[in-house]
C-alpha cells in the first residue's frame, strides 16, 4: 500500500478521510468539553493560585481543541458545524471529561486532570510522526503548553493524598474520586464509532451507537496517523497511573495488572461505565452540558461563534 | 543569459512563481526569527507594513516578537506565514484579521493570504533584540 498523502486533502479517499476526522474528533472534542468542565472551577477553586491555574489549563485545552478542529478546517468544515451546531451525540469524547464535579469536590478536579494528563501526554507522543504533516506540525506546540497540566494536577494529588488534616479528608476524597473515575477513564482508550452517514462496506458506521467501530480505529493506525494502538497506550498509561497512585496509598480499581508487575490492557466489559462517549453513547450529564455550552448561541441566534454582534443595519 | 556567466544555480524560471501551493504548516522554520531584512521589492513592503502592527497587549511590533515566519509576494497575493505565542491566544481573530488586511492594502498587493503555522512553536527565544529593548522598556525581565 503507498504511503497516504495526508498533506493534501482534497485527494483523500473515504476511508482516509473517515480515519482522520475520527482521529481528530477524539482528540478535539476531548480538549473542548474538559476545558468546558474546568471553567467550572472559575472563582470556586480553593486557592487564588489553584483558580488561575485551573482557568489557565482550561485556556490551553480550548486552544487545543481549536488547533485540532482546524485540521477538519481542511475537509471543509467550519467551527459553527463542528461545536456549536454538531448534534451532541455526534461527539467523541471519553465520558471521563464530561462528567460533572460534585460542589466543592476539588480532589475530583486534580484527579481527573492527572488521569487525563497522563492519557494526553502518551497520545500525544504517537502524534509526533503521524503521517499527516498537519497533526505533525502541532504536536510541539501543544507538548509545550501541556507540561504543565500534569506537573499541577500531580502536585495538588500528592497535596491531598498525604495531608492528614481532618482525618486525612483530602486522601478519602481521591479515593471516592479514583473509584468514581476510574472506569470512565478507561474509555479514554475505547474505540469510536465513525462519524454518521460514514457507512462503507464494513458497516462500520456511526448510525447506531456502538456500530463496530474498530475498522476506523485499526486503519487511524494503520494509515499512519497514529504510531500506536489504543491497546498500547491504554498498557502505558496503566504502567505509569497505577504504581503512582498506589504509592499515595491509594487503591486502584481492577486494572488488568498481571501477578509479575506488568500491564495488560484486557478491558472487560464489567470494568467500564455503561456510557463510553467514543462509541456515541453517553451520560445524561453531557446533555445537559451540551444545552449549556451551546445556549448563548441559540438564544442570540448567531451564525457565526466569534463575531460578537452583527454588523447594524 | 549570456554564455560566460557562472554555473546556473536556478532551474528554468517560470512566469508565475505562485504555483507550488504548501499545505500550511509546510516547512517555513528556514531562519527564525525573520524580520524581513533581506526582502526586496514587493516583499519588503509588506514586512514594512507588518512592522507598524502592533501586539494588542504590549508595545512591541508583532514582527519583533517573532510571530512572523515569511512573506512572500507572487502574482499579487502575499502569502504571510504566521504564528502565536500561544495556542489559546484570546486575540487570535483579531489579529490574524488585521496583518491580512495590512499585507493586502500594501500597493501592488491585490490579495493576502494568512497561514497559520505552529511549527516550531514560538518561544521568547524569536523575540529579536529590538523587541527585547522594547520588552524591558516596558517593564518586563528578558
Amino acid at each position: 500500500m503507498a504511503t497516504p498523502d495526508f498533506s493534501e486533502p482534497e485527494e483523500l479517499t473515504a476511508r482516509e478521510r473517515r480515519a482522520l476526522e475520527s482521529l481528530i474528533k477524539r482528540l478535539a472534542d476531548d480538549e473542548f468539553v474538559l476545558a468546558e468542565r474546568y471553567t467550572e472551577w472559575q472563582v470556586r477553586a480553593p486557592t487564588l493560585e489553584s483558580d488561575l491555574a485551573l482557568a489557565n489549563n482550561a485556556q490551553d485545552e480550548l486552544g487545543h481543541a481549536r488547533l485540532w478542529y482546524d485540521v477538519l478546517g481542511d475537509l471543509g468544515y467550519t467551527e459553527r458545524e463542528l461545536v456549536y451546531e454538531r448534534d451532541p451525540a455526534e461527539f467523541r469524547h471519553s465520558t471521563l471529561v464530561e462528567l460533572p464535579f460534585e460542589d466543592g469536590d476539588w480532589a475530583d478536579a486534580v484527579l481527573r486532570s492527572y488521569l487525563y494528563d497522563v492519557a494526553e501526554e502518551l497520545r500525544l507522543e504517537a502524534l509526533e510522526d503521524s503521517s499527516s504533516p498537519t497533526i505533525a506540525n502541532r504536536v510541539a506546540k501543544i507538548q509545550q503548553e501541556e507540561g504543565y497540566h500534569r506537573e499541577h494536577a500531580q502536585n495538588w494529588v500528592e497535596r491531598l493524598a498525604e495531608g492528614e488534616s481532618n482525618g486525612g479528608e483530602g486522601h478519602k476524597r481521591l479515593q471516592a474520586a479514583l473509584d468514581r473515575l476510574f472506569p470512565h477513564a478507561l474509555t479514554l482508550f475505547e474505540s469510536c464509532a465513525p462519524p454518521r452517514g460514514a457507512n462503507d462496506a464494513n458497516d462500520a458506521s456511526g448510525d447506531k451507537p456502538r456500530a463496530a467501530g474498530s475498522d476506523v480505529e485499526a486503519d487511524i493506525v494503520d494509515l499512519g496517523l497514529r504510531t500506536a494502538t489504543l491497546e498500547e497506550l491504554g498498557e502505558e498509561w496503566l504502567a505509569i497511573v497505577v504504581p503512582y497512585l498506589e504509592s499515595l496509598g491509594l487503591d486502584v480499581p481492577e486494572s488488568g495488572q498481571t501477578g509479575d508487575g506488568e500491564f495488560e490492557f484486557e478491558v472487560t466489559q464489567e470494568m467500564l461505565p455503561d456510557e463510553r462517549g467514543r462509541d456515541g453513547t453517553h451520560t445524561d450529564a453531557w446533555a445537559d452540558l451540551y444545552d449549556d455550552f451551546t445556549h448563548t448561541y441559540r438564544e442570540l441566534g448567531r451564525s457565526e461563534p466569534t463575531k460578537i454582534m452583527e454588523i447594524p443595519e | 543569459m549570456s554564455s560566460n556567466s557562472p554555473e546556473p544555480t536556478e532551474t528554468d524560471a517560470t512566469p508565475c512563481a505562485y504555483t507550488e501551493y504548501q499545505s500550511a504548516d509546510g516547512d517555513v522554520a528556514a531562519e527564525l526569527p525573520a524580520t524581513g531584512a533581506n526582502a526586496t521589492g514587493l516583499e519588503s513592503e509588506v514586512w514594512d507594513a507588518l512592522y507598524e502592527i502592533e501586539d494588542p497587549e504590549m508595545p512591541i511590533s508583532i514582527v519583533d516578537l517573532g510571530l512572523i515566519y515569511g512573506v512572500s509576494v507572487a502574482a499579487g497575493v502575499a502569502t504571510v506565514d504566521m504564528t502565536l505565542t500561544y495556542s489559546g491566544c484570546p486575540a487570535r481573530e483579531m489579529l490574524t484579521e488585521e496583518v491580512e488586511e495590512t499585507a493586502a492594502a500594501v500597493e501592488g498587493v491585490d490579495d493576502a493570504d494568512l497561514r497559520l503555522v505552529w511549527n516550531p512553536p514560538w518561544t521568547v527565544d524569536l523575540v529579536t533584540e529590538q523587541g527585547k529593548e522594547d520588552l524591558r522598556e516596558f517593564g518586563l525581565s528578558i
